[in-house]
């Protein structure tokens, strides 16, 4: 999904500072401070995770932090909920399976 | 206090549906089929229904699937739903690590 | 442990007025709140609200959210945000986790005012990626500057689901159908028409049947259903889409209250804490106010916010009795009339067959969102006249009253009563300055003018999208049903900034679809 560049009402979007982050080894731009889950959004990245039971793919679903249905693994640690974590340079971002970043794993 | 026995004769058995796979509790991943037949195992109350099968005590604790579960059970009680006993609140509200609780020095902590 | 006057526990609409309220007596406040940024879904709104002057109606939402934190500020209410309470205790005693650390706080006073939590009904691949809340829309596109999705479904023809409707094509997106298993709109006529004439179609007394999609929402299936809700066969219909979104009605989030052991009654709209009309529960000193306490809009929050802040003052003694039971009363006209009309708390879900004037209400502006041509002359606020005058589209009782302020030639009349309907009077002089169209919240004010040329008349909108069309540019006029009724042509377009971002675009169309065309669209 694109972002919105400029908004009837909102106007012209601020400029941010750009960041490199890595999503699954891919290297990624996005927006200092934004959510995670926004530049992944902006990179068309849908799935944010699978469910340890089902293994079904889930991604963002209430933006504001309550589902937890977009977590991540982020830096290393699990159940971050990418759309209210803000984005910084060099995060190392990965799908998460059940709650490991390994399909297998628990 | 309800007689279980008794509500269950009334309800009578558990029969599927086309629909009971359908997920309700998304964190913890349990069906509505599931919850059909734990109300037909005694199961009546919002905790009692989240002790038996872990509805609502996944990461988001029930924001989404509170309502739902409730409205299952008490379809399948033949009930209105305000007739269904609400789960307990309890401290974390929020899900919270084991470690940043352990760390909580109470009152006096500064 | 630090010790408060008051605190608060959500920095949204409520918690923020009750906040203010109490600190311009001299209560020492804090307002905690788990999110980043304060203003709870305020910042989201990016209409005009409804109402009067006191309940800041035509004002953006986000503005009145800026507005509430500079009065914060200026008061000297304390705002701790990224706090998660996770824990409110009957002594008033509340833990709070900051950062790795839980920390303890007391109030001599406590507010609730932690707001709501979205519905969700279960379809098939309801879980699937791209099944998304109303308010994740709104937070991705007004908060983020991102796109929710390119292609949407909406389900929910409340008044959420109609507004975010409208602020998805704001943002850019195409918006396939509004569909709700209710047989009538649930949300403000004037919300929904301004999407039809946009083209959306309502698909009412229908549902999603599946979302379907390999990893992530590629089309929706959506049937129609009987009374007793279930699928009427052979009535799907696919829609290409990338987005679902759901918008079926808020729960309070009222644990902590059961938590801290106040009574609680469970209704229709969810667990509510068991308040007096000042918002006091049932444990002395805690109080409630805003969505937690029962769903309504933020408009009533702000106002239950400063009743509660009042009497908090009256309880912790910086207000006498009788000062603040003043104060209170002043504030609790302002929120009657907001509880006024057809969307009035009693009114919820009920079919209203005649406006307060005794006029049927339409049918179709109920079922199809958009009112039928024929029917549009009944309403007082559409008469037919030589020259320029405004045409007002406004058909249901709701509290609202912006446009008779808005006139300087007084035109427009609503009378004491908030409810009732506007009035053009035909004798008043209309200067075609606009300030109706652009001061209306539901968008549903024209200008109109029968002949201005041989055989051609215009029509002047409300336009709030981008690229904004210019002067000389062809396109098509659109039906208020958003059907291509005729030619037309841009002679003017108007921004201003006493028009807050809403423009006034002026076509030329023939003199006899002037009271049909409702909206242009450039080719």
């Amino acid at each position: 999904m694109e972002r919105i560049q400029t908004h009837p009402i909102l106007g012209d979007t601020p400029e941010g500072k750009q960041v490199t982050f890595t999503y699954d080894g891919k290297i990624l731009q996005g927006i200092e401070g934004e959510p995670i889950a926004a530049a992944l959004r902006v990179a068309g990245v849908m799935t944010h995770r699978y469910t340890k039971k089902r293994h079904e793919p889930r991604g963002v679903f209430c933006a504001i932090g309550r589902c937890t249905d977009c977590v991540m693994v982020v830096d290393g640690k699990p159940n971050v909920r990418t759309c209210i974590t803000p984005l910084k340079e060099g995060m190392v971002v990965k799908t998460q399976y059940g709650a490991s970043e390994k399909e297998g794993e628990v | 206090m309800v007689d279980v026995q008794e509500k269950l004769k009334a309800i009578g058995p558990y029969r599927e549906e086309p629909d009971d796979d359908m997920l309700i509790c998304r964190c913890e991943e349990v069906t509505k089929g599931e919850i059909r037949q734990a109300v037909h195992a005694g199961m009546f109350t919002m905790e009692e229904i989240r002790r038996y099968l872990r509805t609502g005590m996944g990461l988001c604790q029930g924001q989404t699937c509170g309502k739902l579960v409730k409205g299952i059970v008490a379809r399948e009680l033949k009930v209105s739903p305000l007739d269904i006993e609400p789960a307990t609140s309890r401290v974390p509200m929020r899900p919270t690590e084991m470690k940043i609780l352990a760390r909580d020095g109470g009152a006096c902590d500064e | 442990m630090e010790r408060y006057d008051l605190i608060v526990i959500g920095a949204g609409p409520a918690g923020l007025s009750a906040a203010i309220e109490a600190a311009k007596n001299g209560a020492r406040a804090a307002v905690f709140d788990e999110n980043e940024r304060p203003g709870g879904q305020l910042f989201k709104q990016i209409h005009k609200f409804f109402g009067s002057k006191e309940h800041k109606a035509k004002i953006r939402g986000f503005k009145i959210g800026n507005d509430l934190l500079k009065e914060a500020g200026e008061w000297g209410v304390k705002v701790v945000l990224n706090a998660t309470v996770i824990g409110l205790y009957p002594e008033k005693e509340i833990t709070v986790r900051i950062g790795e650390k839980i920390l303890h706080y007391k109030g001599d006073s406590v507010l609730i005012a932690t707001g709501a939590s979205e519905n969700m009904v279960t379809f098939e691949g309801w879980t699937k990626p791209g099944v998304i809340g109303a308010g994740a829309a709104q937070t991705m596109m007004n908060l983020h500057h991102i796109k929710p999705g390119n292609k949407v479904l909406m389900l929910g023809s409340g008044n959420v689901g109609l507004v975010v409707s409208y602020q998805l094509m704001q943002a850019g997106c195409k918006v396939v159908a509004v569909v709700d298993a209710a047989p009538r709109i649930g949300g403000y006529g004037v919300h929904a028409a301004k999407l039809a004439r946009c083209g959306v179609p309502f698909y009412l007394s229908h549902t999603i049947v599946r979302a379907a999609g390999t990893e992530a929402v590629e089309g929706v299936t959506i049937a129609q259903v009987d009374e007793s809700f279930r699928f009427v066969p052979e009535t799907e219909k696919t829609f290409e889409v990338d987005t679902v979104c759901v918008a079926v009605g808020l729960s309070p989030m009222s644990q902590l209250l059961k938590q801290a052991g106040c009574r609680m009654k469970d209704t229709p709209g969810g667990l509510i804490p068991d308040c007096d009309e000042y918002g006091a529960t049932s444990v002395p000193g805690i109080f409630a106010a805003g969505d937690v306490a029962g769903i309504e809009e933020a408009s009533s929050a702000m106002i239950e916010g400063r009743i509660s802040g009042a009497m908090i003052a009256g309880y912790l003694g910086y207000l006498e009795e009788k000062a603040a039971h003043t104060r209170v009363e002043e504030l609790e006209k302002a929120l009657e009339s907001l509880r006024k009309g057809m969307f009035a708390p009693e009114n919820r879900g009920k079919f209203m067959k005649k406006t307060e004037e005794g006029i049927d209400t339409s049918v179709s502006l109920l079922e199809h969102g958009f009112l039928a041509d024929n029917e549009v002359e009944k309403y007082p606020g559409v008469i037919r006249k030589a020259g320029t005058h405004p045409v007002i589209e406004c058909t249901q009782n709701i509290p609202c009253n912006p446009c008779q302020d808005a006139c300087p030639k007084g035109c427009i009349s609503i009378g004491s009563n908030i409810t009732s309907l506007p009035v053009v009077d035909g004798t008043a002089e209309c200067i075609g300055c606009g300030m109706c169209v652009a001061s209306c919240s539901g968008q549903a004010i024209f200008l109109v003018e029968e002949k201005c040329e041989d055989g051609y008349g215009t029509v002047t909108l409300p336009y709030e999208f981008l690229p904004l069309p210019a002067a000389g540019q062809k396109g098509i006029a659109l039906g208020r049903d958003g059907t291509r009724i005729c030619e037309a042509e841009v002679v003017k377009v108007r921004s201003a900034q006493a028009f807050d971002h809403t423009s006034l675009l002026t076509m030329k169309v023939p003199s006899d679809m002037v009271m049909k065309a409702r909206f242009f669209k450039a080719v």
